[in-house]
């Protein structure tokens, strides 16, 4: 192959694309973001909260986008499509096509005074029609571009030019342009990955739903943003005539999904029993009335971390759930109110009825139409259920090589998976194209930087009108001469649009000129100017931690706009006090961190290994610790995945491959005994006196099958190590491969379920198991089809496309038995010493006995008894729950809290080979972003110690999140790591002896900032004086 | 020196906000034109955990009327625990300052995200009447010209 | 029949002089006699004849432990610096409250355990210098008897015998863990855990002022601070080496006898007790102008015990209460005021 080029084109900008695209541009590789519409964000960006931890969805989601559509190394191209893709993997030529903005992205400021005057409004899709937008509109508050954009199908100048016209007259800055076309143009990428996502299910077809018909029903994603405090009803929970609040909620589940026939979706659409779990329980919290809550369902599916807590939670918190199906939704007679009638049939068959205000429907997800024909164009297979198509073994990998898929687009998804496939993918595209690594991503060069300790403070000051968004309201004339006769302040000057490339100019020059040492920009937010301000400082030549914003746009002129001089004094205030605070601000080092380019993978599993194999061949060296005395971990009991491939086979490959890699160490049977360093220069010792230097770790030490032990978890046992015919799900597959003659004779089987998992000590469910059993269940009707098998379950966790071996299962006649907690399946020795089983059918409501050949045990996955020890050598943290905790559930799922360390497989939480090895391949991307480069950068703003204050009582190392505060050996004094401080200053806030500051954000500067807006207003402008 | 007990008068509250949801929700406010009062003067700190008794009881002493502290909802904290160590301080603290005597709603504490503009602004304008109502803060105000200064 | 305190004294020398001459420990930690009958001053016994010289009666009212850091520093600039844990031992007598602010001092590393032997003993009540001398209507006592109930004050010529409760001090009428939890040894019998029928009735008063009542309460208690800073001095919690109140980088709080200064240090100086004060009143028996500083602290520690069941000094496990935290801790809606509520209080949360 021809050397790759070094551009990758990812497709979608949800979470799954923004996250690849980010992964991929931080590791030395330009980027192409594709976006269909307006702006980034994709679904994540329209949800309230996110389960299991009620995360708010755009808080969390929202700076990942701004750092996207910053990123030197991304290019967004909005409002487009991928036309074609010729060549092949390493070298593709794609055609984008993208269509007219009508706004000038450079030109526009956001400030919105176009919608604001724009007449015509039209549904807001954003909101899925629940409330109005204008012609030209932003597609969210935080969107990011955040450039307005025009609806040409909706704008009147487009249709009928000269009839209208309005933004044009009110735009400040003339980014208008309605001449604005349909281009088309051509890139060259090594690879692609497609991130194209999913739109919900649309139950317009389906009758019995009333949906379209009866008003009080909507969609899950509609009530998402009726919970959204930015939605149409700013999170005040109503019902969709805008006017009751409900009092009674129901939701209907696999709306769309598990249907062949109504709906055609056979698969589990594996997100919606969450959601709907997690609206339920928002929904009760935004109500201050008592809620009364009901899902209907058919198995709730809880397979996932933290998630059979919280369901458990919501039970106990009142949600009621019913299994169930449900036959109807129909308008209440008039004559009795305007409700909902659900009508159902219970666990037993009978139909009941029940009386609701609303009626949400937790919608599946399907592949929009676009995105088929796209699949079409590309060339890249679809699977019967028209997602992309992948391979357990392959998991990101579709069929045409050099395209990579993720998330959503594959198959349904939560978010964490996603942000897990997006890395995966990322790492498929670094393995084909490596080499050409850093060849087109662009640097930025700045000059050296003035040395300012010696002079006196020189600020100035620059306040911005932001066309009329804050000189309309706010006098900035008479700021900008205030601000004159501050002290310190020897420049002020105001700006029309201070962000604008000229302005931007002439601040550089200023300072230049001036030798300013401080700057100050009264404008809008840091949140979204600070970064191109410093950089202004920067190439002016002084560091940019010399710098503060003074908000008089978004906190001031934009809340404040009937009282000008109450404005007018509050930005007065605000530029004393940031002219106060940037006073004492000191330079400060841009901090970054050597890397040493090695890394210590600790497991040798399919975790360890595809993430050794993943690091070592794009070469990096890799040191690989195995407890054990071979590799293979638990893989090696495992015969095939849900979907039939062997595991065996591969999983030889994969350890002749791992054993004979030049770039990978092994350490069989060592352990990891000590640890110190942090990102980019850890150094460990094994136990075999091994001392390896490295700068990242992946953390894939696996799980542990479960065995009772205690007398708690006697119930648990089922006669397993007691008679030879009670086997789990491992030891049957070890018969399978050993033999399965010996099987085939068998006349009756019953599997037990959830062995272990979801009941008090181990309240979470084992993911794998319910899939692995069917697996199992269906080899042996291969084997012997007049087998009777029976499956004792509580629910089946088929999620995603694994449904359709649950399908299977009931077509085949096996036998599903639902059991409960409180009456769990009981297996004893009859007289002749067979195993005989008990249980209670909850749909005949009588108490049966079977008569197994083989009774086969589901067994949990629990934590290694010795993963605590390990976390705490690299101060990662375990959950409740005993595995390993990721940094953060939903958008770091494969990262710790503790930088450079990450975790891949069966120690983050049971889960399917398939899952395994697209985290393990994430693992190594993340990890590979620290290795591509020679240094990382650090957190400047850091926590900085007083020796002389300090008396080390241990608070800041106690309170600190990231361990980065330790107290010295010798002296006892605080010491802080400034590679692992991330500066939320909680010591500072802790410490008694003011010992502990946070550099530019100390007790100094703050009560500075505070002491001076309570100064004097030495107003020297009257009102009189100025008119 | 700024008389504080003329007519008219506006009281003046010093906000601790959080960079990565209060603040932002303080922006959204803006961005959806949401109106509170003017009373309200932001100190951007990283983390609701950074704000302690010493940065509160400086802006009461310095004059401020009123103090309000805001940070991400807990389970929310970018630095992953900081509010939860804040929201202790917090509850003693406000606890505390009202046990010798500082008028209840001088000090306000909330938890508000990055999409809740409006909750900001209905916040803001909730903490600015109540603090309205009280008139300008004297206890822990100090006044500099005090001639108590140089007793010694 | 001889009184506890008297006994404790003996077993005390005993004790402490067996200790110092088999080298055990370099020095002990007691209280010798004073210049005033009623304010015996804490001592050093460094060899077991020194030993004799200790005492235990009602007048020990200031925290040995504040003297543990600075006295393990003398011992090893005299023995050579040890290293943390086999460095000289030194020897304490400690009560439920002192041993508590040991664990408080071991948790925030000021001494390792190891350097430490507390010999425990029951607390039974230390006498409020106040009280004290209103009993002798302010005339100079010149000698004092005391038995297990009955104190007997010499002064103008005579004996008068007092009831030796209505002397005790606020802290030690309301203590519910007069027992020493944490030593190595114990003296004397244990008396088991008080139950206190009202133990923050004073602070349950206060709260039920208003608010304007309350801060009259709270001038009205610190208009006579002379800002001679005993309290802090005398408190083993207040060690940082430059104290906020002597604080020039910035000057926080002004150095003079400004209002709203008194106010800030006082409510500082208990703020940073909170979660590790024991209540042993150190702090206002040295007060020289009667300040009732204690009831601030005596506020946090209820509120602590109240939002999340702490009481300090219990075990070296347990991390102090503001350096930690639950995800399920009481919300911000806590704070509401009890006395604004209607006569509701804030309930304890569970856990």
């Amino acid at each position: 192959m021809d050397k790759p080029k070094g551009s990758v084109l990812v497709v979608g900008g949800g979470i799954a694309g923004v996250q690849a695209a980010l992964d991929l541009a931080d590791s030395g590789f330009f980027v192409h973001l594709v976006e269909k519409e307006s702006a980034i964000g994709g679904a994540m960006s329209q949800l309230d909260k996110t389960y299991p931890t009620n995360d708010c969805s755009v808080c969390i989601f929202s700076p990942k986008l701004v750092e996207c559509g910053r990123h030197l190394n991304i290019n967004l191209v909005t409002l487009a499509s991928v036309e074609d893709v010729t060549g092949k993997a390493g070298n593709f030529t794609v055609k984008i096509r993208q269509a007219p903005r009508f706004v000038d992205p450079d030109r526009c400021i956001a400030c919105g005074s176009c919608s604001e005057k724009c007449p015509k409004k039209v549904p807001n899709q954003f909101d899925l029609g629940l409330s109005k937008r204008k012609a030209i509109y932003l597609k969210y508050p935080q969107a990011v571009p955040l450039k307005y954009t025009i609806d040409s199908d909706a704008c009147i100048y487009l249709k009928r030019p000269g009839r209208c016209g309005a933004c044009v007259k009110v735009c400040p800055t003339d980014a208008i342009n309605f001449e604005d076309r349909e281009k088309s143009f051509e890139i060259n990428v090594g690879s692609i990955i497609l991130a194209t996502g999913f739109r919900p299910f649309d139950p317009a077809v389906l009758d019995f739903t009333g949906y379209g018909k009866l008003p009080g029903v909507v969609t899950s994603m509609e009530f998402e943003r009726i919970l959204s405090p930015s939605g149409p009803t700013h999170g005040h929970l109503k019902r969709p005539n805008g006017k009751d609040e409900p009092k009674r909620i129901a939701w209907l589940q696999c709306v769309g999904s598990r249907d062949i026939n109504r709906a055609c979706h056979g698969y589990c659409s594996t997100v919606c029993c969450m959601y709907a779990i997690k609206q339920a329980v928002i929904a009760r919290e935004h109500a201050s009335w008592d809620l009364d809550t009901h899902v209907f369902y058919m198995d709730v599916r809880t397979m996932n971390k933290g998630f059979e807590a919280y369901y458990s939670r919501a039970r106990k918190e009142g949600v009621n759930f019913h299994r169930s199906r449900v036959h109807s939704v129909l308008p209440q007679p008039p004559d009795q109110g305007d409700g909902l009638i659900l009508r159902y049939s219970g666990e037993d068959g009978e139909l009941k009825e029940q009386v609701f205000d609303m009626v949400v429907l937790s919608v599946g997800v399907e592949t929009s139409p676009e995105i088929l024909e796209l699949a079409g164009r590309l060339g890249v297979r679809l699977d019967h259920d028209r997602f992309l198509e992948a391979s357990p073994l392959s998991p990101v990998s579709t069929s045409r090589p050099g395209i990579y898929a993720c998330g959503a687009a594959l198959e349904p998804k939560a978010i964490p998976l996603s942000v897990v496939d997006a890395s995966a993918a990322v790492l498929e595209s670094e393995l084909l194209i490596h080499e050409a690594r850093w060849s087109e991503t662009r640097k930025k060069e700045f000059p050296p930087e003035r040395n300012i300790y010696s002079e006196p403070p020189r600020i100035g000051v620059f306040v911005c009108s932001c066309g009329i968004n804050i000189g309309a309201v706010v006098d900035v004339e008479r700021v900008c001469r205030y601000a004159q006769s501050l002290p310190g302040v020897v420049f002020a000057q105001t700006n029309l649009f201070s962000c604008s490339q000229d302005a931007i100019e002439r601040i550089a020059e200023t300072i230049r000129e001036k030798g300013l040492n401080r700057v100050v920009v009264a404008s809008c937010s840091p949140r979204t100017h600070e970064p191109l301000f410093q950089e202004t400082l920067r190439e002016a030549g002084i560091n940019k931690y010399l710098f503060e914003m003074a908000n008089i746009r978004d906190q001031d002129s934009w809340v404040h706009r009937d009282d000008p001089e109450a404005a007018t004094r509050k930005a007065m205030d605000l530029v004393r006090m940031a002219v106060a605070k940037v006073r004492r601000h000191i330079p400060l080092p841009y901090e970054s961190i050597p890397v040493t380019k090695a890394a210590l993978v600790v497991g040798g599993g399919v975790a360890g290994m595809t993430a050794a194999l993943a690091l070592a061949d794009q070469g990096f060296p890799v040191h690989l610790v195995e407890k054990g005395p071979q590799l293979g971990g638990n893989a090696r009991t495992l015969q095939k995945t849900w979907r039939g491939d062997d595991v065996q086979p591969f999983l030889h490959d994969l350890v002749e491959r791992t054993s004979g890699h030049p770039g990978i160490t092994l350490h069989l049977g060592a352990l990891v005994q000590e640890v110190s360093g942090s990102v980019g220069k850890f150094s460990t010792t094994l136990s075999s006196g091994t001392s390896v230097e490295h700068g990242v770790a992946i953390v894939a030490t696996g799980a542990a099958s479960f065995i009772p032990r205690s007398k708690r978890d006697e119930k648990w046992r089922y006669l397993h190590g007691q008679h030879k015919n009670s086997v789990n799900l491992l030891e049957l597959d070890r018969r399978f491969m050993d033999d399965p003659d010996a099987l085939s004779h068998l006349k009756q089987v019953v599997f037990i379920h959830c062995v272990g998992s979801r009941a008090e000590d181990r309240l979470y469910c084992s993911r794998m198991c319910c899939s692995r059993a069917i697996r199992q269940a269906l080899q042996l009707k291969k084997l012997n089809p007049g087998m009777e098998i029976f499956m004792l379950y509580r629910d089946i966790m088929t999620y995603g496309k694994r449904e359709e071996i649950y399908l299977e299962a009931r077509r085949k006649g096996i036998i599903f038995i639902r059991y409960d907690l409180d009456s769990l399946p009981r297996a004893s020795l009859d007289a002749h010493g067979k195993i005989q089983v008990d249980v209670r059918d909850h749909i005949l409501q009588e108490q049966i006995r079977l008569h197994p050949d083989l009774l086969v045990l589901a067994t949990a996955a629990v934590p290694r008894e010795d993963s605590g020890e390990l976390s705490q050598l690299f101060k990662c943290a375990v959950s409740a729950d005993g595995f390993l905790l990721e940094a953060h559930m939903k958008l770091r799922p494969v990262d710790f809290a503790t930088d450079g360390v990450f975790l891949a497989g069966l120690c983050h939480y049971p889960k399917p080979i398939e899952e395994t090895i697209a985290q393990a391949k994430a693992a190594a991307a993340r990890a590979g972003l620290i290795l591509a480069r020679d240094y990382v950068p650090a957190e400047s703003i850091t926590a900085s110690v007083d020796q002389t204050r300090c008396v080390g009582c241990g608070v800041c190392q106690e309170v600190c999140p990231y361990f980065a505060v330790k107290l010295d050996e010798k002296n006892r004094k605080a010491v802080v790591d400034k590679a692992v401080c991330k500066g939320c200053g909680v010591c500072v806030a802790s410490c008694r002896s003011d010992a502990i500051t946070l550099l530019n954000l100390g007790n100094q500067e703050l009560m500075s900032q505070i002491e001076a807006l309570m100064e004097d207003d030495p107003e020297p402008f009257t009102v009189q004086e100025l008119s | 020196m700024r008389d504080r007990s003329q007519e008219g008068w506006e009281p003046k509250i010093v906000a601790f906000l959080c960079r990565w949801c209060s603040y932002a929700g303080a922006d959204l406010a803006g961005v959806s034109r949401y109106q509170y009062p003017p009373s309200i003067r932001i100190v951007r700190v990283p983390c609701s955990g950074r704000v302690n008794a010493q940065l509160i009881l400086d802006a009461f002493k310095a004059g401020a009327d009123g103090v309000w502290v805001s940070g991400c909802h807990p389970g929310d904290c970018h630095y992953i625990s900081g509010n939860l160590y804040a929201r202790r301080r917090f509850v003693l603290l406000k606890r505390f300052l009202e046990f010798v005597g500082l008028e209840p709603d001088r000090l306000h504490f909330s938890w508000i995200s990055a999409s809740e503009g409006e909750g900001f602004a209905e916040k803001a304008t909730e903490v600015t009447e109540k603090v309205r109502a009280l008139g300008p803060c004297k206890r822990l105000h100090k006044e500099f010209d005090s001639n108590q200064e140089n007793i010694w | 029949m001889v009184s506890v305190n008297k006994r404790i004294t003996e077993e005390l020398r005993a004790e402490a002089g067996r200790l110092l001459e088999s080298g055990e420990i370099a020095a002990f930690l007691g209280y010798c006699r004073g210049s005033l009958p009623y304010a015996p001053r804490p001592f050093v016994a460094r060899t077991a004849k020194d030993a004799e010289r200790l005492i235990w009666n009602s007048f020990c009212v200031i925290n040995l432990a504040n003297y543990i850091p600075g006295l393990l520093q003398e011992l090893d600039s005299e023995h050579g610096a040890g290293d943390e844990i086999s460095g000289p031992k030194v020897g304490v007598v400690a009560t439920g409250c002192w041993s508590r602010n040991i664990v408080i001092q071991i948790q925030e590393q000021r001494f390792t355990r190891e350097r430490v032997l507390i010999i425990g003993v029951s607390s039974r009540g230390m006498v409020d210098r106040k009280r004290l001398h209103s009993a002798v209507d302010g005339m100079e006592i010149t000698g004092i008897e005391e038995e297990d109930h009955i104190i007997t004050l010499m002064a103008g010529g005579e004996g008068i015998e007092v009831p030796r409760w209505n002397l005790i001090r606020d802290n030690c009428r309301t203590c519910t863990r007069p027992d020493p939890v944490f030593f190595d040894e114990m003296i004397g019998e244990p008396q088991g855990e008080r139950s206190i029928a009202e133990p923050f009735s004073q602070v349950e008063e206060i709260e039920s002022l208003t608010p304007d009542e309350r801060w009259e309460w709270f001038q009205q208690e610190i208009s006579s601070c002379i800002r001679c800073y005993a309290c802090r001095n005398a408190c083993p919690l207040c060690y940082c080496s430059t104290c906020f109140v002597d604080d020039s980088r910035p000057q926080w709080v002004g150095k003079s006898l400004n209002a709203t200064d008194t106010a800030l240090f006082h409510i500082l100086r208990a703020f940073h007790c909170a979660g590790r004060c024991t209540d042993c009143g150190t702090c206002e028996s040295v007060c020289p102008m009667g300040i009732k500083m204690r009831l601030l602290t005596k506020k946090l520690q209820k509120d602590l015990l109240e939002l999340y069941d702490f009481e300090p000094g219990l075990d070296l496990e347990t991390p102090l209460p503001l350096s930690t935290y639950r995800q399920d801790d009481p919300d911000l809606d806590i704070v509401s005021e009890p006395a604004e509520q209607d006569g509701v209080r804030p309930s304890r949360k569970g856990g």
